[in-house]
């Protein structure tokens, strides 16, 4: 059994123009092993692979309009409908937001129905970072995006001069989102998909390698063991995401989800088809994981 | 009117709005045009004529040009009002104010009544409730009207609606619904109200209604009939209709092909309406001037284009230059938001601006309008070219440097006057302060540094009325009966001539309509009282006839 099965999972790719976010979108639909539908809102920057568009173009939709904020004249809920229709269904649908859109904003369709909003992914540009987040104009545009994310995707590794300088800004702006590093906006899906954990993860990519735990139980848990969980991970792991049992409410399924230092717990949307009992998955840099990671699930019983 | 007959009609007064002969006593017509302007004695000239003296006793004028309006105007008249102050529907039909809770149940009950299918949501618009006193309306009270059938309620502002409790079940909202804007009681239970489109779009059903409202045809009627209502004889739909839609363009041909349609309309192609990506060619360019060249008519027009820059004064998402907002709310990052990265705007503008196109962007803060002024700048260095006409729209604090700058550059400024009476004390007190508020929607500015400008409704944000809104520029009234800002205040003289004149230029339309000349289009406002004659703070009570469109009479208020 998949965690929320029958939802289609959503990620949100915003950043500023010009960070990398249709490459990482193009990255995706080359990497990704479930089904993928994509969801462009921008006013004209977007320029997906044409090669990916050709064979994905059916899974592909343009919001016709720009602005996700004024959607009571735009196609945003239109488009979110005919991705539902599509056969066989996504599994996942990713949302690339435009270069100025507050993510979160656009992050608070991804609960509709059908849908669980798994993470908000921000790209940063590591060149222009420090000069952007400074900018009279587009500072207070980009800093509010990285507030938003729940991954940054640190972009363009490879082309900057100051790393350091660029990360201080983000630990500034954001210390809780989960941090990851790219050049060409290559990052490891394991760390943007929550769904993808459960899946074998793809060693080809760049940044790192990663291993990844599952925990399995069928009484409920208690909530204080679920946040004693969080409290003793090792602060390299910041991914945990599954499905759970609650002691103070077992005949609601939730979804557990761990992004960087933030989690949360929600009632799984597709309540017919929620799964008895927990599943719990845990990824982290390679030897990062005790073994006895899940020990504080297993003691609250 | 395809005959060559002519018409000749005399009035009380015809203010022309023509300098060279502002008045005269008498209009011919042959056809859809304006054979001559003067006396009987000099238009017989032209050869036999009918004498019409329908109008004899009222004052004749150009038909107003609202230069900033949205389709939306019609489309919510699809639906039951229940606001709170009193509104008059397109076909006449006064709407009392719903000054209770109950008298929204009321009136929402009744409507209730009249539908015959009974899964049919019943959709309204209009509450407002900052003006109800006492607790706000929730699901239970709209479950007084029906627990069967769904309801939703949209209130002024846009960014909210209520429902009851058949729609939250249908809709699957419960108290376990993670969606941000979903309000809940102090039990966790939704309470009904739903914040921002995000929640609003999980009561599908009635969120869609007024999207889909407003692409029917009866639409693009109710807002042609709300001009007729207040003397409008030419709107201009703002960048609303997505002309990408497959039947949108042949949905406005049928509508102004019909003689009955009693408006002209420009419809400006939305920026954002982007129907395909591209880096290196802009599809909305060839679009818009394809609409330009080949799909006009006398009554449907093209060739301006619409872009939105930032967000508005009142949402506190407007990008206003330091020092920004006086009392933002909790939690405000600041400044407001962009809504096209500030440094694509020069490449933007520059794509329409070589094709000839004429671009209209939204600028509420005076940040934002920097930011389009200079990518007006960069186009026109790269690209030379006389008599452009880009227009600052809201142009709410654009300051007197900017005004230099834009008549310099030859841009044209449409000026969001209705803000003054329906929003002017919250902007001194809380939005933007009283120095700045009192030089908001700076027409008397505007005038002295010699940019044209025109002022306008943005309805359905506010009500369309080309007499309030030159009311609103000539008295600077706000709502609570304070002038703000006396030195901004403009003549009747002029604010007419931003009515008429300078708003049919800015839409390159000048050559057709706005003032009452030989050749120019018959279209007139008819009132019954002299707007030279009232005292200026009667401006907007002088009754409205109707209109002529093109020589042929429109009565207000009829169907
Ligand atoms: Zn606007
Ligand atoms: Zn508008």
């Amino acid at each position: 059994m998949e965690p929320s099965e029958g939802l289609m999972e959503v990620s949100v790719i915003g950043g500023y123009l010009g960070a990398g976010k249709t490459t990482l979108v193009n990255h995706i639909l080359r990497q990704a092993s479930e089904r993928v539908a994509v969801m462009v809102n921008d006013f004209g920057e977007i320029n997906i692979d044409q090669a990916l568009i050709d064979s994905r173009s059916e899974n592909t939709i343009s919001l016709t309009n720009g602005c996700i904020c004024c959607s009571l004249v735009d196609g945003f809920v239109s488009a979110l409908e005919s991705v539902m229709s599509f056969r066989p269904k996504p599994t996942r649908l990713v949302i690339e937001a435009s270069g100025v859109a507050d993510p979160g904003a656009v992050a608070a369709y991804g609960h509709g129905p059908g849908l669980a909003l798994d993470a908000v992914v921000v790209v940063t540009d590591a060149v222009r970072l420090c000069e952007q987040v400074a900018d009279p104009l587009i500072g207070q545009t980009v800093a509010s995006q990285i507030d938003a994310a729940d991954v940054i995707v640190l972009n363009k590794i490879d082309l900057a001069d100051n790393l350091i300088a660029a990360k201080t800004e983000l630990a500034r702006l954001n210390p809780d989102a989960l941090l990851a590093y790219a050049s060409h906006a290559e990052v490891n899906l394991d760390l943007l998909f929550g769904r993808e954990i459960v899946r074998k993860s793809d060693p080809t990519s760049q940044v790192g390698t990663f291993e990844s735990r599952s925990h399995e139980s069928t009484q409920p848990i208690p909530r204080a063991a679920l946040e004693a969980l969080v409290e003793n991970l090792p602060p390299e792991i910041q991914r945990v995401k599954g499905i759970v049992r609650l002691a103070e409410a077992p005949h609601v399924a939730m979804v557990f989800q761990l992004v960087g230092r933030n989690w949360e717990l929600r009632a799984l949307a597709d309540r017919k088809n929620s799964p008895d009992g927990n599943r719990l998955v845990v990824i982290g840099p390679k030897g990062s994981i005790p073994m006895q990671w899940d020990d504080a699930l297993s003691s609250g019983n | 009117m395809g005959d060559a007959s002519v018409k000749i009609f005399t009035a009380k007064r015809i203010i022309t709005m023509n300098p060279a002969l502002p008045f005269a006593e008498a209009i011919a017509v042959r056809g859809d045009r304006i054979l001559g302007v003067g006396t009987v004695e000099d238009l017989a000239q032209w050869g036999d004529y009918e004498l019409s003296e329908q109008f004899k006793d009222h004052i004749l004028m150009p038909g107003f040009v609202e230069a900033h309006t949205h389709v939306l105007a019609g489309a919510v008249w699809e639906f039951p009002y229940v606001g709170f102050y009193d509104r008059a529907d397109p076909a006449g039909r006064t709407w009392l104010g719903c000054q209770t809770i109950a008298s929204v149940v009321d009136r929402l009950a009744e409507c209730e009544r009249d539908l015959s299918d009974p899964d049919q949501t019943l959709v309204a618009w209009g509450l407002d409730p900052i003006f109800l006193t006492g607790e706000r309306l929730v699901a239970k009270h709209l479950d007084q009207i029906s627990t069967t059938r769904p309801i939703f309620v949209f209130h002024a502002s846009g960014h909210l609606a209520t429902v009851n409790s058949e729609m939250m079940r249908r809709s699957g909202i419960d108290r376990h619904t993670p969606t941000p804007g979903v309000a809940k009681d102090v039990d966790g239970e939704p309470n009904g109200e739903l914040q921002e489109p995000a929640a609003m779009s999980l009561a599908q059903d009635g969120f869609a209604a007024i999207g889909v409202a407003m692409m029917s045809p009866n639409a693009k009627w109710n807002y042609a009939r709300e001009a007729r209502n207040c003397g409008v004889t030419t709107i201009a739909d703002l960048g609303t209709t997505r002309l990408t839609m497959e039947g949108q363009l042949e949905a406005w041909r049928q509508a102004t092909d019909d003689p009955n349609y009693p408006a002209r309309v420009v419809v400006a192609v939305g920026h954002s309406d982007s129907g395909s990506e591209s880096k290196d060619s802009n599809p909305m360019v060839s679009l818009a001037v394809r609409l330009r060249d080949e799909e006009e008519t006398a009554k449907l027009r093209f060739g301006i284009v619409k872009l939105v820059l930032d967000g508005s004064i009142q949402g506190f998402t407007a990008r206003i230059s330091w020092p920004h907002y006086v009392k933002p709310p909790p939690g405000h990052p600041g400044n407001g938001l962009w809504l096209i990265p500030p440094e694509q705007l020069a490449d933007i503008v520059s794509s329409y601006h070589e094709a000839g196109l004429t671009v209209h962007c939204h600028c509420n803060g005076d940040e934002a309008a920097q930011v389009f002024i200079d990518a007006v700048e960069t186009a026109l260095q790269r690209h030379p070219r006389w008599d452009h006409r880009h227009t600052v729209q809201h142009c709410q604090l654009t300051t007197t440097a900017q005004y230099k700058q834009m008549a310099a550059l030859g841009m044209n400024a449409n000026i969001f006057s209705n803000h003054i009476f329906h929003w002017g004390d919250q902007h001194a007190s809380t939005t933007v302060g009283e120095e700045r508020a009192a030089g908001m929607d700076a027409c008397a500015t505007a005038e002295r540094e010699g940019v044209k400008f025109s002022v306008h409704s943005d309805a359905p944000i506010t009500p369309m009325g080309h007499l309030h809104t030159a009311w609103c520029a000539v008295n600077r009234l706000t709502a609570s009966g304070r002038v703000l800002g006396p030195e901004e205040r403009i003549s009747v003289a002029k604010a007419l001539e931003a009515c008429t004149l300078d708003a049919a230029h800015q839409l390159r339309l000048d050559h057709d309509i706005g003032s009452l000349e030989a050749g120019k289009l018959a279209d007139f406002a008819v009132l019954e009282e002299d707007p030279f004659e009232v005292s200026p703070e009667e401006l907007k009570d002088i009754p409205v006839w109707g209109t002529v469109v093109g020589g042929t009479s429109h009565v207000a208020g009829s169907k």
